[in-house]
C-alpha cells in the first residue's frame, strides 16, 4: 500500500468516526447533555478563543508538558543507561526501582502538592515522573541489547575507554530503542498533563474540570479534541525527526 | 628478518577453572610475512588472534609486539569474519574509527581513510551507508578500516568465511595484491586448508586436545596445480592425525 492510499484511508476513518458520532448524537438515543455532537465543538472553540481562554490553557499545558517531558526523558535515559552499564549500580538500585515502579504518577499528587504547592512545578513533576519510568526501562533494555561484537570492535580499534565506548558505540547502537521509549513517553506525558491539571493547576485539564462542573459538555469535548490534536502533532513531528536521525537504518 | 610479534608459551582457556583449549604456543612472525593458522573448529584459533589483539587475556605466556616508532599508528588492525561495520556510520566514517584518538588532524584522518578505501578499490563508496553494500564490499571496508591505522600486523579472523565462492576468490586475490603492494605482516586464521595454501607463505597447524602447534611449514606450493593439491592433502592428513574427540 502506498503512502497516499494509506493517508486517504486514515482520513476516511476519521470522517467515518465523526459522522457516526454525529448520527448517534442527533438521533436522540442519548440525551444531548450526555453526549454533545461534534458539530457543537466549533462553536465552543470560537467562544473559547474569543475569550482568550483556549490559547492560555494550551500555552500553560504545553509548558508543563515541555518541562516534564525534558526532565523525565533526560533523567530516565541517564539512569536507565547507567543501570545497564554498571552491574554494581544495577544491583544496588534494582529493588528500589521495583518498589517505586508500580506507583502511578497520580498517586504522587498529594506529595506533589505538599512539595510544590498547586503550581506549575507540581504538574511538571508528575509528568516527569511518568516519562521517567518509560524512558528508564526503554533505555535499560536498549543499552543491554547493544551488540557485544560492536563493543569488541570498539576495543580492537582503540575506542574502548568509557567516553568513546559510550558515545561512539553504545548510545548510537541503543538509539532506536531509546527513541521508541521517547515516543511512548510523548503519549503518556499528555495523559499525565490532564490528570495533573485536574486538581486545579491552570491548563487544559483544569478547564475541562471547570466545564464539566457546569455540564458544558461541548467545551469538555473541545479540550479532548485539543489534546488529541496536540498529541497528534507532537507525535508526527517526532516521527519526522526520528526518520531523519535513523536514516542509516534500511 | 626481524620479528614483528613473539608469542612465548601462550596458553588459552575460557573461564577460570575449565581446562585450557590451547597450550604452549611459542612462535615468532617475521616482518612482511603472510602466516596462516589452520586447525579444526574449537581449537582456539580465533581466540589466539584475540590474544594478539589484546582483546583476550592469555592464561599463561606472553605476547610481544615489536612496534616501530612511526607516529600515529596502532600496533594491530583486526578484520572480523562478519565485516562488523557500525551501521550508523557512512563507509568513510567507519574506516576512520581506529584513527580517532590518534594525534592527527581531521583532514589527515579523512585522507588516510580515503587512501585505505582506494587500496581496497572502494573509492567512490565513501558516502554510502553500510546497508547499501554487498557482503564482499562490506568485508573490503573492514580491511580498509584495519589498514587505515597503518598497523604493524594485520590480523584476520576467517575474513572470507561467510562469503560466496566467487566473492571469496576475488577477495583472496585482492588480499594477495594488498600484501604485495604494502608489505604488511599478516596473520590469517582459517579452517579452509586450500585458502591457507593459496594465500600464505607459512602455515601453522593447530591440533590435539588440548591443542598445540603440530606443524609449522613453509609454503611455496604455488596457487594451483599438482604441488598445490599435494600440499593441501598433506596438511589435511596432518590435521586428521591430530584430531581426537
Amino acid at each position: 500500500m502506498n503512502t497516499r492510499t494509506s493517508l486517504s484511508l486514515s482520513a476516511l476513518g476519521v470522517v467515518a468516526f465523526l459522522l457516526g458520532w454525529e448520527a448517534v448524537a442527533r438521533s436522540g438515543v442519548v440525551p444531548a447533555g450526555l453526549l454533545p455532537s461534534p458539530s457543537a465543538v466549533p462553536t465552543a472553540f470560537l467562544a473559547e478563543v474569543q475569550r482568550g481562554i483556549w490559547q492560555k490553557m494550551v500555552v500553560a499545558s504545553l509548558s508543563h508538558y515541555a518541562v516534564g517531558l525534558a526532565l523525565g526523558t533526560f533523567l530516565g535515559v541517564a539512569f536507565g543507561t547507567a543501570a545497564a552499564l554498571w552491574r554494581v549500580w544495577d544491583a544496588f538500585q534494582s529493588w528500589v526501582v521495583r518498589m517505586l515502579r508500580p506507583i502511578p504518577a497520580i498517586a504522587w499528587i498529594p506529595f506533589a502538592i505538599i512539595w510544590f504547592g498547586v503550581s506549575e512545578g507540581a504538574a511538571s513533576f508528575l509528568i516527569a515522573l511518568t516519562v521517567f519510568w518509560i524512558n528508564y526501562y526503554a533505555s535499560y533494555s536498549a543499552v543491554r541489547g547493544v551488540d557485544k561484537d560492536l563493543i569488541e570492535l570498539g576495543h580492537a580499534f582503540g575506542q574502548g575507554g568509557l567516553i568513546p565506548r559510550l558515545f561512539k558505540i553504545i548510545l548510537p547502537g541503543a538509539l532506536p530503542g531509546i527513541l521508541s521509549g521517547l515516543r511512548a513517553g510523548l503519549g503518556q506525558g499528555w495523559m499525565t498533563v490532564v490528570a495533573a491539571e485536574l486538581f486545579g493547576i491552570s491548563g487544559l485539564g483544569m478547564r475541562m474540570m471547570e466545564a464539566s462542573g457546569l455540564l458544558a459538555t461541548n467545551i469538555v469535548v473541545l479540550y479532548m479534541v485539543t489534546i488529541a490534536l496536540l498529541y497528534g502533532v507532537s507525535d508526527f513531528l517526532f516521527m519526522q525527526v526520528q526518520a531523519r536521525v535513523l536514516s542509516w537504518q534500511r | 628478518m626481524a620479528a614483528v610479534i613473539d608469542l612465548n608459551g601462550v596458553s588459552i582457556g575460557y573461564g577460570d577453572s575449565a581446562p585450557p583449549v590451547l597450550v604452549d604456543v611459542t612462535l615468532s612472525v617475521e616482518r612482511g610475512s603472510f602466516v596462516a593458522i589452520v586447525g579444526p573448529s574449537g581449537v582456539g584459533k580465533s581466540t589466539l588472534l584475540r590474544v594478539v589483539a589484546g582483546l583476550h587475556k592469555a592464561r599463561t605466556g606472553g605476547v610481544t609486539i615489536h612496534q616501530d616508532q612511526r607516529p600515529a599508528h596502532r600496533p594491530v588492525g583486526l578484520v572480523f569474519q562478519d565485516a562488523r561495520l557500525l551501521p550508523w556510520r557512512k563507509v568513510v566514517k567507519n574506516v576512520q574509527l581506529g584513527l580517532e584518538g590518534l594525534p592527527i588532524s581531521a583532514a589527515d584522518r579523512l585522507r588516510r581513510a580515503e587512501d585505505a578505501l582506494k587500496l581496497v578499490r572502494l573509492d567512490g563508496y565513501a558516502r554510502r551507508w553500510p546497508y547499501e553494500l554487498s557482503g564482499g564490499q562490506r568485508q573490503r571496508v573492514g580491511i580498509a578500516r584495519a589498514m587505515a591505522v597503518d598497523p604493524d600486523i594485520l590480523l584476520m579472523d576467517e575474513p572470507f568465511g561467510a562469503l560466496d565462492a566467487i566473492t571469496r576468490n576475488n577477495l583472496q586475490d585482492e588480499l594477495r595484491r594488498i600484501h604485495r603492494e604494502t608489505g604488511k605482516t599478516i596473520l590469517f586464521v582459517t579452517h579452509d586448508l586450500e585458502e591457507a595454501v593459496h594465500l600464505a607463505d607459512r602455515i601453522i597447524v593447530l591440533g590435539g586436545t588440548p591443542a598445540r602447534v603440530v606443524r609449522d611449514v613453509k609454503n611455496d606450493a604455488g596457487r594451483d596445480g599438482a604441488v598445490f593439491r599435494d600440499q593441501v592433502e598433506k596438511l589435511r592428513l596432518e590435521i586428521a592425525d591430530n584430531y581426537s574427540i
